[in-house]
């Protein structure tokens, strides 16, 4: 059923069942390291650096980012697409790799969901701050009001967004902890205090693990992912149709949903890739995270780049081909040349032109340069929300209402305190939950890694 | 009508398996698998089949109609505002009929598992055995007036089971 030599072994060691419960728990199981409690600290001061940024918008208002009336768009959004962005991984990771069945998801899958929680919180966070009054923000949802009753705008792609993100949380978030449950009871039978057995009781939901469970599990599982993966799709064609349906230059082309997808699973595949290399190296999980899956994931990018580059060059070609001088203005004398230049080029480097070095072997060999690159990646991601929201702003079609765009500190406290609450909930879910879908690993075990079968019963 | 249980403990995927097929062979009921992992096998052996899949597709049918419902409701009946002379039932209620459609699907689909399951905050596991969240599997036969428990534990432990217990 399964052919070994295409991925390789994906669990090393020649484990037993016994020894994937026993690894993969020891840290948790272990007193937090003191570079958890470092890490925690500095997450946590960003985090406040967050909440000071959160405060002074939310009683002073928007007067204090650096928005203006033609740039009305600023690191808000630009953060805000960035993020579901990131949050794509964890779809993109177990829900598209469990349709296709593929195996070597599942030592990342845990790893990439959580991510993908922690990175739509934070997205969310941005529109609600955006709208000024945040305690106006029941407004977007349609219930019954003493407006007339006056519903919100059923065509609005931001009321699209409205639904897809909040559907887009719950989603991921479901799918992420249904399955976690039969790991939970792991934890829950392993326990050996008092207050962590009655814990991890309440959070397993008393999971046994009977085959009819099993079954009706699988099928849940199944079924979620099926529906998540065209979830997916639409959340991230909706937020490109944020831009799309306007008439901006630089916004309105018929590119934007491929484009803002497929980017999104881009920067989400590299922000589990530096994730990955990180736990892998913090926690000693070479066993379990090889080589082979870090080298499947580089070959993904190598790929979404290249479409990536051709997303980039389609767009400049398109712009030139219409004719239509707004297009080309923006394509050719404000983004390849003008005032931002540097943004442009930086996105054009770090998206299409330093992945394709994974072409190399030797470069995807070396976990250094690929985090490196991973890294890269995100910026360049961020760098094209930047070029796509900011230039296309500043110099709309009339020229009186050009304006330049520079964040303010309580921007830049918000980009600041989304990391920090990023730093928290990950370092937060290393610490408590299974790492690596224990009872996922056990199941591919027999039929990708054993070597020798007479070796497993050797207890 | 006794509620005793034979636990039949394995720790190897392919003797449980075997085992499970000799028992069923037999006539024998077996009232449960406990496994760390789905083993599909086990699934065939045991016949269990599930339909969770029809009642989601259930499920997208009923949010299909709530959600073109509400928003034919609010947009054509309730409020009909026009905005630029553009129809009120439009098109472009796809967008939120789709994504609404996945959001009802799931959430009553995972209210159906747990339901069925009978799982959910504060639920307390069913059988207890030391292990069968880890490297374990058992089967559960229940014991009932005409059981032969000897060839029960016979069979189990023909069948490579490392444990055979009652509880």
């Amino acid at each position: 059923m399964y052919n070994k030599k295409v991925r390789g072994v994906l669990i090393q060691g020649n484990k037993t069942h016994g020894q994937i419960t026993e690894e993969i728990l020891a840290p948790q199981e272990r007193k937090a390291p003191s570079w958890w409690f470092i890490a925690m600290f500095i997450s946590s001061l960003a985090m406040a650096m967050g909440l000071w940024a959160i405060y002074t918008t939310i009683s002073q208002g928007i007067g204090t980012w650096g928005v203006n009336n033609s740039i009305g768009w600023g690191w808000g959004i630009i953060n805000f697409v960035w993020w579901i962005g990131i949050g794509h991984a964890g779809t993109a990771f177990s829900i598209f790799l469990l349709i296709l069945r593929q195996k070597w998801r599942t030592s990342i899958n845990r790893a990439a969901e959580a991510m993908t929680v922690v990175a739509v919180l934070c997205a969310g966070l941005f529109p609600l701050l955006h709208m000024g009054r945040i305690w106006m923000g029941i407004f977007v949802f349609p219930y019954p009001n003493s407006r007339g009753p006056l519903w919100v705008n059923f065509n609005s792609p931001l009321f699209w967004d409205v639904v897809a993100i909040s559907t887009y949380l719950m989603a991921s978030a479901t799918f992420w902890y249904i399955g976690m449950i039969p790991d939970l009871a792991t934890v829950r039978d392993r326990a050996k205090s008092k207050i962590k057995k009655t814990i991890y009781g309440l959070m397993s939901f008393g999971w046994v693990g009977t085959a009819r469970s099993w079954l009706r599990f699988e099928t849940a599982a199944m079924i979620i992912g099926g529906l998540a993966a065209p979830l997916v799709i639409a959340v991230h064609s909706i937020v490109s149709m944020d831009f799309a349906t306007s008439v901006m230059a630089g916004w309105h082309t018929t590119v934007f949903p491929p484009y803002f997808v497929i980017g999104a699973i881009f920067s989400g595949f590299a922000m589990v890739l530096t994730l990955m290399i990180i736990i892998r190296k913090v926690y000693k999980f070479q066993d379990f995270v090889t080589q082979g899956h870090l080298d499947a994931i580089t070959r993904i990018l190598t790929f979404i780049s290249l479409i990536m580059g051709t997303a980039y060059t389609t767009e400049i070609f398109i712009a030139w081909y219409s004719g239509m001088e707004g297009e080309i203005y923006t394509f050719f004398h404000n983004r390849i040349s003008g005032d931002h230049t540097k943004a442009f080029w930086t996105m054009i480097t770090c998206n299409a032109i330093i992945p394709q070095f994974f072409w190399f072997k030797k470069i995807r060999k070396n976990l250094t340069l690929v985090f490196i690159i991973s890294i890269i990646i995100n910026i360049g991601m961020w760098f094209e929300r930047y070029v796509i929201v900011v230039t296309s702003l500043s110099k709309d079609y009339l020229p009186a209402n050009w304006a330049a765009y520079s964040p303010t500190i309580v921007e830049v406290g918000t980009y600041v305190g989304t990391l920090g609450l990023f730093g928290i909930g990950v370092l937060l879910f290393l610490r408590y939950i299974p790492m690596m879908a224990m009872s996922e690993l056990k199941m591919i075990l027999k039929g990708t890694s054993i070597i020798t079968n007479t070796k497993e019963n050797d207890k | 009508m006794t509620n005793k249980k034979i636990f039949g403990v394995f720790d190897d995927e392919d003797n449980l398996v075997s085992t499970i097929r000799t028992i069923r062979d037999k006539g024998i009921k077996i009232s449960d698998v406990v496994s760390p992992y789905p083993i599909h096998e086990v699934f065939d052996e045991l016949k269990l089949k599930t339909k969770i899949p029809v009642a989601a597709f259930f499920y997208g049918i009923f949010g299909l109609l709530a959600t073109f419902g509400f928003l034919y409701w609010t947009s054509v009946i309730n409020y009909p505002l026009v905005f630029g002379g553009k129809p009120q039932n439009t098109l472009s209620f796809v967008i939120v009929i789709f994504i609404m459609v996945i959001n009802i699907t799931i959430v009553l689909t995972i209210v159906t598992f747990f339901l069925r399951e009978k799982k959910g905050p504060g639920a307390k596991p069913s059988i207890e055995y030391p292990g069968i969240t880890d490297d374990k599997y058992l089967i559960v036969i229940d014991v009932v007036s005409d059981t032969d428990v000897n060839s029960v534990n016979e069979l189990l432990k023909s069948g490579g089971a490392i444990e055979v217990t009652e509880q």
